[in-house]
């Protein structure tokens, strides 16, 4: 499948452009044609060298320094060498609740999102084709709601006086007294991994759904005619086919739910008040903004970068050929 | 060391009061400034009828000055942010209404704009509440100009607790006994709802046992939360919730709007409130007309448990262009009938010190026993720009809820909060 | 035959009903919920049951009037779409280079997107602001669009570099030897072909401006007239925390733009979503 997306790619880049150009003067065509690719990139490259370059540059300078209120509204530099990293990596409370929440919580929300977007996936290619719209439709609905909106929404579900859950399990009596769900850490983080979950799962399960289609049936057939049962066609013949789909899934579900920030933050107690739920998000977010330490802030901000980065390549090394890039 | 204790004797100054001249008398007036606009930041919640004072308010302004007023509402969840943001970014308004724990912090960013010179020219020295002159000074110069004064007390339920036939408490056990008779009486309600997300709830408790949220000595600070008082406070405190059932576990992540909007639905028998709360709950349920008071709150063993004298000062910011004219506003807004107004709408006190007085002696029976709190029980917390960072750290607030989710003892979250208190403060 | 596949056939259906039910329920319920409470006229004191005990537009009327959710609205509108557009048009050009020409730095330019990408939001928040203050756009709407753009761009490139690519060089040629010049071939020939990727850049624009939380929290801090959906809704819980009704009210009104902006494109989303996924 990749090759023969590939090879097309392959042969138009090395020169047709060029080649295409009908103009009699051909030199002046070559020179176009090499301005043309950075003409076609100069309005995206400007905007982000400005917004998104420059700004990760500024971090990494913030990070070095002690800057706070007055820095900013000074724009005086205030360098402390690598002190914000050394605090940061030596707070406590980084290695006891911020990182263990935040890490644990990627892997089951990643873990959660793509196995349940998977099995819906393989759900929705064995419907007809009117439960098929059904189904898409309303993974659709859940798509849609803004992150805000949803965790609001979730919040309401569990309140504790008036949520929904606890009205229907105390009047199914399993339970005499309305519990609190925001104040445990792992009924806090189980709402937030419904709410994340039920937020990400159907971009999984529909870019999912679209690759198996593409698998090809003869293959399957093949396969079902030698005794393969389903379990096994699906791990030996749909996952490696689709195996580049899941790298792209796979990575974006752990960008996204490592930096989850709105859906705990705006939960009872999450920012800040139940410290045994902080995730690195809000962690850095109250630091930083709370306490007016925008250079610690930004230590915290280069640390996770990193992570995030060493994450992607060990993927796209163990999932990805080199040369696909 | 800083007294904790206000007692405002300034009550007793029946001096040489300037009233009956309104808000014209002082200040810069007359500096004709049309075409201009000052832009004012104000907390949302305070008064219920506030567009309709500010309104009044702009157009007596513009009289005065010619100058257009615009004013903004501000919710107090976001403002701390919102403030920052604004003096990182350069667009503060003119003038702000702010906390009086936050003035210092701001002040010592360099956006606020020392006011000592306006006071001394209109004749306000030593006539401005005592409490907010102190919290709006930095380096011994005022940046907050005292607005309005508040403290919290109890509000109760008359109705429920005439029925039940429980008398005002006066001591702790008292208190204790009338949320057990609560409790029976009436068991559909919250007696007294322990919110784990409101810190100025707790301090009355930490003040009642003789303990210290904090204290100075030479420059180092100090957190008491942790002292054998402190922790009896906090103790007898939880327990209510925790031994005495006087909570709800939903009540563990309740803000102090909560508090609020859960008596205004009637499900509260009673709660610590502020001075500015009786006329949003009437507002939000008339059917509690006639059904609320209000009690200091009660001493350990008698007398009164402190609450924190808050409130408001009016800041005006370096950024502002014409300084005469936001003045010239701020004293329209702080002396004479406006002030008045604002105090007795909302269920504050003046932050000067005639029209206090004027409030006081002319107070409802509801607020009455605010006054008596404000009075006899009126604390301060640290004076420092670093509690604004405990503040937004929720030190306080996490202590609270964690000790009520179960998660630590009330040793145990005191210490930690107690050190974590002490580390801000001293910082840099 | 028959006679022996209908009773697995039937399990199998019974199954496969089993598992729509439980999906439709789990995709559909907070919807619901939210959608009830917000009509639910009781839904503030706690309603008790599944269904609205009574029926009412007040808390909608109350958002609408004094919520201003009429303005987040619009402004919330007015981001979207001016982010769509230009990150749409943008992204494609963009990624027309990396995908169709061999140029120096391709591969750097590539590396650079792909690890821009993995930069957390938070990360930014600081020297974004200052950068906007620098260029004088805090409190505008126009900032904000500005800031969102850049966060879209990158994704849209990676995504749309795969449709671009898949793009038959022969059509091209066959455009040129037509006499088609460049920009013409690129009109009438790729555009058709990478819409469905243009679609799905696009939702995830529109999700990013919709949604977006951290900077329109901290870039619009001092002019609650321009702000965005997402915040307006926090401001407004802020405020009426315990009046469910009308914060689910809130949410329903913020909701139903997105719902029927997905349902529109529905149908080109999934195909352009995986063939980015699997070109990406």
């Amino acid at each position: 499948m990749t090759t023969t997306i590939q090879s097309p790619a392959a042969v138009g880049t090395s020169g047709s452009p060029a080649a295409g150009g009908p103009g009699p003067r051909r030199r002046k065509a070559i020179t176009i044609a090499a301005a043309r690719p950075w003409l076609l990139l100069a309005p995206a490259l400007i905007v982000l060298a400005v917004l998104l370059l420059w700004p990760l540059v500024r971090v990494l300078i913030f990070s070095f320094q002690d800057y706070g209120l007055r820095e900013i509204v000074s724009g005086d530099t205030n360098f402390i060498g690598v002190d914000n990293y050394v605090a940061a990596l030596t707070d406590p409370q980084l290695w006891s609740v911020v990182l263990p929440n935040t890490v644990l919580f990627a892997i089951a929300a990643v873990l959660c999102t793509v196995a349940l977007g998977t099995l819906v996936a393989i759900l929705m290619t064995n419907l007809s084709r009117f439960w098929r719209t059904v189904v898409g439709s309303a993974i659709m609905v859940a798509w849609a709601m803004p992150a805000v909106t949803g965790t609001y929404v979730w919040v309401w579900i569990f309140d504790a006086d008036n949520g929904i859950v606890n009205q229907l399990l105390m009047g199914a009596g399993l339970m005499d007294e309305p519990f609190n769900w925001f104040t445990n850490r792992w009924t806090f983080y189980l709402i937030v991994l419904i709410n994340v979950v039920h937020h990400g799962f159907p971009f999984v399960a529909i870019t999912v759904m679209a690759g198996l289609l593409g698998v090809s049936k003869e293959m399957l057939e093949a396969a079902q005619m030698d005794g393969a049962g389903p379990i096994r066609r699906f791990f030996q013949i749909t996952f490696p086919s689709l195996k580049q789909v899941f790298t792209v899934v796979i990575i974006l579900s752990t960008i996204w739910d490592f930096k989850v920030f709105g859906q705990v933050y705006l939960m009872p107690g999450g920012s800040g008040t139940n410290r045994s739920v902080l995730n690195l998000g809000v962690w850095s977010y109250v630091e930083s903004f709370g306490q007016n330490q925008y250079g610690f802030g930004s230590a915290i901000a280069v640390l996770l970068t990193l992570v995030l980065l060493v994450i992607t390549i060990i993927y796209i090394r163990v999932l990805m050929k080199e040369d696909e890039l | 060391m800083k007294k904790r204790y206000l007692p405002l004797a300034i009550l007793a100054t029946a001096a040489l009061s300037l009233t009956a001249c309104s808000s014209g008398a002082t200040g810069g007036s007359g500096t004709d400034a049309t075409g201009e606009t000052l832009n004012v930041w104000i907390m949302q919640g305070t008064n219920t009828e506030s567009d309709e004072f500010f309104e009044r308010v702009g157009d007596e302004f513009t009289k005065e000055t010619g100058a257009k007023l615009n004013v903004e509402m501000v919710q107090w969840a976001d403002a701390h942010d919102r403030f920052v943001t604004a003096i990182a970014g350069g667009t503060t308004p003119d003038i702000a209404e702010t906390g009086t724990t936050w003035t210092a912090e701001f002040a010592e960013s360099g956006a606020l704009a020392p006011l000592d010179d306006y006071v001394t020219e209109a004749g306000l020295d030593g006539k401005l509440v005592e409490g907010l002159v102190e919290a709006g000074t930095l380096d011994d110069t005022l940046y907050g100009m005292p607005w309005y004064a508040g403290v919290r007390s109890v509000i109760y339920r008359t109705d429920i607790f005439e029925a039940a036939g429980i008398a005002v408490p006066t001591t702790w056990a008292e208190f204790q006994a009338a949320i057990e008779t609560l409790k029976t009486s009436n068991p559909d309600i919250i007696p007294f709802p322990v919110a784990g997300d409101a810190e100025q709830l707790t301090y009355p408790w930490v003040w009642g046992a003789g303990g210290e949220v904090a204290t100075k000595k030479g420059d180092t600070w100090t957190s008491g939360l942790d002292s054998a008082k402190s922790q009896a406070g906090i103790k007898f405190y939880t327990d209510l919730a925790l031994q005495h059932g006087s909570s709800t576990s939903g009540a563990t992540t309740w803000k102090e709007t909560d508090v609020l909007d859960n008596f205004a639905q009637g499900k509260v028998g009673m709660a610590v409130m502020g001075s500015w709360t009786p006329a949003t709950i009437l507002d939000k349920n008339p059917e509690l007309e006639g059904k609320i008071g209000s009690f200091p709150i009660p001493g350990q063993t008698s007398g009164i448990s402190p609450s924190m004298l808050g409130g408001s000062h009016l800041s005006m910011f370096e950024s502002s262009k014409n300084k005469d004219l936001a003045w010239t506003f701020m004293s329209m807004m702080t002396t004479g009938d406006f002030a008045t107004e604002w105090a007795s709408q909302s269920g504050y006190f003046p932050g000067e010190t005639t029209a206090l007085d004027a409030t006081v002696a002319s107070a409802d029976e509801i607020t009455q026993a605010f006054a008596t709190q404000m009075v006899d029980g009126g604390a301060s917390l640290p004076v420092t720009p670093k509690f604004g960072a405990v503040q937004a750290k929720k030190t306080t607030n996490t202590m609270i809820q964690s000790i009520l989710s179960g998660e630590k003892t009330v040793e145990q979250a005191s210490a930690d909060a107690a050190a974590e208190m002490t580390d801000i403060l001293n910082k840099k | 035959m028959s006679r022996n596949i209908t009773p697995a056939r039937v399990r199998r259906n019974v199954i496969v009903g089993a598992l729509v039910t439980l999906l439709l329920v789990f995709t559909l319920f907070p919807a619901y919920w939210m959608i009830s409470s917000a009509f639910d006229a009781n839904a503030a004191s706690g309603s008790t049951g599944l269904f609205p005990s009574e029926l009412t537009l007040d808390n909608f009327i109350y958002v609408l009037n004094d919520g201003g959710f009429a303005v987040f609205l619009r402004n919330s509108l007015i981001v979207a779409v001016a982010v769509v557009v230009c990150s749409a048009v943008l992204s494609l050009l963009a990624s027309v280079a990396v995908a169709r020409f061999r140029f120096k730095f391709r591969t750097s330019m590539l590396l650079m997107i792909l690890i821009v990408q993995m930069v957390p939001m938070e990360a930014l928040v600081i020297p974004l602001f200052v950068q906007v203050r620098d260029l004088q756009l805090l409190n505008t709407l126009l900032g904000l669009i500005i800031v969102y753009i850049t966060i879209s761009l990158p994704f849209g490139i990676w995504m749309l570099r795969g449709f671009v690519a898949a793009v038959p060089v022969e059509l091209e040629e066959a455009a040129f030897l037509d006499g088609a010049s460049w920009w013409r071939m690129f009109r009438s020939v790729m555009l058709p072909l990478v819409m469905p990727g243009l679609v799905a850049t696009s939702v995830f624009s529109f999700i990013t401006a919709w949604n977006e939380f951290i900077f329109a929290m901290t870039m619009l801090g001092g002019a609650s007239d321009k702000y965005t959906v997402a915040i307006g809704l926090k401001q407004f819980f802020g405020e009426n925390s315990n009046d469910w009704g009308s914060v689910m009210a809130a949410s329903t009104l913020i909701t139903l733009p997105v719902m029927i902006f997905f349902i529109i494109v529905q149908g080109k989303l999934s195909s352009g979503l995986v063939a980015g996924a699997v070109k990406g």
